[in-house]
């Protein structure tokens, strides 16, 4: 079994990364089930590139030239805007995510987004605890849907969002009307991206409901206090200023 | 929101434990400056000191506390890269909390702020 931990480790969390697994493993809206999980791989592989390092160091990332560590079958402008998303983040600009051409498309790039996102936040528990990382899964057969939400808009930020009233129809699960913020619908251009995004928040920090409850959280052996000491940090850190 | 939590409960803390003052993530938040160590160390990607933060989490606090701090910080590896990645704005920058924040932690000095400009 995916996931076996020790009875240490809130069994909400190993169901919530099970599933993800799953979830991965299965073809998305507009990659296959091999490129996600090739997507899920370079994420890995990002951590020790050479070339991510340098760049990080250059005062322009976009006039470097170089090549990243890869063993994916993926293409180069895939692989670099994976390695971004991991190592240099606060760089990326909406000039970068428009001009990746047929290779990446603006929807295909929020797809890869929600891939790494996911994958960092259970490849980094792992790392937290100690654990080694998980096998990725095997592929299952199939064809990306490359479903689109009709009432995306352009607007806030680098990408179509659904605005803030418009968690209607088959998004009507994404947030609860007028509960929302631009973090939850920074990745709805591809629903099922936010909805993975819900899940292994809501276990792995706040369930949505609970985010507006400053008391002792249910479940937590950790006090809201703790927790956003915590939070904040690693933001710090990152360099976030959201 | 930590200084919303902390008002909640009527708590006296100091925010400069969220960049790194070991001493100021001690006052009022139990296991401060281990927690801050801990989540210091993984987003810095030090191995050697995550062993010695996850340890000294582990031993003033036990395994449940180092559980939920691991899966707090790695949600926010993720949350900052949401947010960076697609270049989302601070929802409300006119807030006077938010505002008294950013100030206090000089976050303006950070390159993504640029994305909540006006």
């Amino acid at each position: 079994m995916t996931f076996d931990y020790d009875r240490s480790i809130r069994p909400d969390i190993a169901i919530a990364h099970r599933a993800y697994w799953q979830k991965l493993a299965k073809p998305g809206s507009w990659f296959t089930s091999a490129q996600r999980i090739a997507i899920a791989a370079a994420s890995r592989e990002a951590a020790g590139c050479e070339f991510c390092i340098t760049r990080k160091r250059a005062l322009s990332p976009y006039t470097l030239a170089g090549e990243h560590v890869s063993s994916v079958d993926l293409s180069a402008t895939v692989v670099d805007a994976v390695h971004r998303v991991m190592t240099d983040q606060t760089r990326i600009t909406q000039q970068f995510i428009e001009n990746n051409g047929s290779e990446l498309s603006v929807p295909a790039y929020v797809e890869l987004v929600g891939v790494v996102v996911a994958m960092i936040s259970i490849d980094e528990f792992h790392r937290g605890m100690g654990l080694p990382l998980e096998t990725l899964p095997d592929p299952k057969p199939g064809e990306p849907s490359h479903y689109l939400p009709p009432q995306a808009e352009q607007g806030t930020g680098f990408v179509p969002m659904i605005p803030i009233d418009g968690a209607t129809g088959l998004e009507s699960d994404l947030w609860s009307p007028g509960r929302t913020a631009n973090v939850v619908r920074a990745l709805s251009l591809v629903p099922d991206a936010v909805r993975d995004w819900r899940e292994l928040g809501d276990t792995q920090y706040l369930s949505f409901e609970s985010m507006g409850n400053f008391d002792q959280p249910k479940g937590r052996s950790i006090n809201r206090m703790q927790i956003e000491l915590v939070a904040g940090r690693v933001s710090s850190i990152n360099e976030c200023f959201y | 929101m930590l200084r919303v939590s902390a008002q909640t409960t009527k708590t006296d803390i100091n925010l400069q434990g969220i960049i790194g003052n070991e001493e100021a993530a001690s006052i009022g938040i139990l296991y401060g400056a281990e927690l801050m160590r801990f989540a210091e160390a993984l987003a810095l990607g030090d191995d050697k000191a995550l062993d010695l933060a996850r340890q000294s989490l582990r031993d003033v606090a036990g395994e449940t506390v180092l559980v939920d701090a691991a899966g707090v910080a790695a949600n926010f590896q993720r949350m900052v890269r949401i947010a960076d990645s697609v270049g989302i704005p601070v929802d409300d920058m006119q807030g006077e909390l938010g505002q008294s924040v950013r100030q206090e932690l000089s976050l303006h000095e950070f390159r993504s702020s640029e994305n909540s400009q006006p």
